[in-house]
């Protein structure tokens, strides 16, 4: 018992480890290799090297590494709440799983209806993934998601989704659709190109301004300060008065609320265009149709054979 | 060290970013929906199994009590009957104890009668030969001597007083 128990344990402390190493590592890496600046400065993400890669150069910076420190710690977290899961659940973490995925799945299932049941795992992660980045801030990390990039690369997945499943209905209808009022058909394709740019650039923007925006005060403050103090000799010129709370409160604003806020406006979204891309009752029309054809086409020729036998 | 631009759009950024969804959609899918889901659903399962465990034995509680009071019923019936019939055979048993006895006690009292008569009859047959005797043994006597009209009279007196002593004696 003692010795399952210690196992248990070590189990337990190698995946805490393992959410919490990743962040780690980021916050050296982030020290490690900043450039000095005042505080001032609002840049994109640090390039640490650039593989050579046909049609663009891929450059591996802050934002890529970030995001896969975040994934490694995500995935220590799920594998740290499942651990030990029983029937008769014992861990307090088994009661919180539980809870996450029940969420999720009743999320999933109020927004995208039961057909959809199987995207909950997607909801979450894009949650998870979304959420976890932007809190990155919070260490003074780089935030992945103020990388155009990356939620970029999020919105265009969902565009490929929304679009698999409006060709589920057949092309023919696909290409119906943008036709709806036949005058308005251009509109309708910059409207339908628009929605995965509008998803990335809102979630980018958003979370990017937060960090403007955070700099900007941080900076404006600085300023206040040393007017407040500048005519003090030595150290005391120095003191950051203001800089003391305010950035603090506007830290739970920016970084916590709008980058939680953002992750699920943006799994919303998601939910929300893939499960109206989807006409289900048109689809089990034309598979109950298919269907019908199918079986007379089958019936056709099993009676034709019975003739042939006949003959 | 080199800062990318604010806006820089990378093909190879935007398609590693969308692969590192989709290898998160699947670890969270492999390694927490599943499991989890795996447990609720094995747990919902033996829930189940249990209210259907309990179900049954509830039933066949039922049915094993139902034919547990339709077995008391019928024992009471049969224990109903089983007196009866003893009540029933004790009354016969005893009226035939009682007519047995009847009849022996008329057959025992048969058999006295005829004994007595028997015996009067033996009586009468022996005060017949008695008689005969005394007769014979008062002839011898008046034969022997002349007899007076006393000696008569005190001779039959003393006949019938023996006579009365014989019937005494029986």
């Amino acid at each position: 018992m003692n010795k399952v128990s210690r196992k248990f344990l070590t189990v337990d402390i190698l995946l805490i480890l393992g959410m919490i190493l990743p962040i780690l590592t980021a916050i050296v890496i982030t020290v490690l290799f900043s450039p000095p600046t005042d505080g001032v400065e609002i840049t994109g993400a640090l390039i640490f090297f650039t593989i050579p890669m046909p049609i663009q150069d891929f450059p591996i910076t802050e934002a890529q590494i970030n995001s896969a420190l975040v994934m490694i710690s995500i995935f220590c977290l799920c594998l740290y709440m499942t651990h030990g899961l029983k029937e008769n659940p014992e861990l307090k973490r088994q009661h919180i799983a539980e809870m996450i995925v029940e969420k999720a799945e009743a999320l999933v299932k109020d927004n995208m209806g039961d057909h959809f049941s199987g995207f909950a795992p997607f909801i979450a992660s894009i949650l998870a993934l979304s959420a976890f980045s932007s809190l990155l801030s919070l260490f003074g990390l780089f935030p992945p998601t103020s990388d155009l990039n990356i939620v970029a690369g999020w919105a265009i997945l969902v565009f490929a989704l929304i679009t698999y499943y409006k060709l589920k209905c057949g092309p023919l209808n696909y290409a119906k659709s943008f036709a709806d009022p036949p005058a308005l058909a251009p509109l309708n394709v910059i409207s339908e190109v628009a929605t995965p740019v509008s998803m990335a650039l809102r979630h980018y923007g958003n979370v990017l301004s937060g960090t403007v925006i955070g700099v900007l005060i941080a900076t404006a403050l600085q300023g206040l300060s040393h007017l407040a103090l500048g005519w003090a000799p030595g150290f005391l010129a120095d003191i950051p008065l203001f800089q003391v709370g305010l950035p603090a409160v506007l830290s739970i604003y920016f970084d916590v609320f709008s980058g939680l806020l953002q992750a699920y406006i943006f799994a919303m979204l998601t939910m929300l265009y893939v499960s109206g891309a989807f006409n289900v009752d048109l689809y089990l029309k034309l598979r109950a149709e298919k269907k019908k054809k199918k079986e007379n086409k089958r019936n056709k020729q099993y009676n034709e054979n019975k003739v042939l036998e006949e003959k | 060290m080199q800062t990318s631009e604010i806006i820089s759009v990378n093909i190879w950024q935007i398609v590693v970013s969308l692969l590192n969804l989709l290898i998160l959609f699947l670890i969270i899918k492999k390694f927490l929906f599943k499991p989890v889901s795996n447990v609720i659903r094995s747990r919902g399962e033996k829930v189940e199994a249990q209210y259907a465990e309990a179900e049954r034995a509830l039933s066949s509680a039922k049915e094993s009590e139902r034919e547990l009071t339709e077995k008391l019923n019928i024992a009471h019936v049969t224990a109903d009957e089983i007196v009866k019939e003893a009540t029933a055979q004790g009354e016969r048993r005893k009226d035939n104890i009682v007519g047995e006895a009847k009849a022996e006690a008329d057959a025992i009292i048969r058999q006295a009668r005829i004994t007595a008569e028997l015996e009067k009859k033996k009586a009468q047959e022996e005060i017949k030969t008695q008689i005969v005797e005394v007769s014979s043994a008062l002839a011898e006597k008046l034969i022997e001597r002349e007899m007076k009209v006393e000696d008569h009279h005190r001779l039959i007196d003393s006949f019938i007083s023996e006579m009365e002593e014989v019937n005494d004696d029986r």
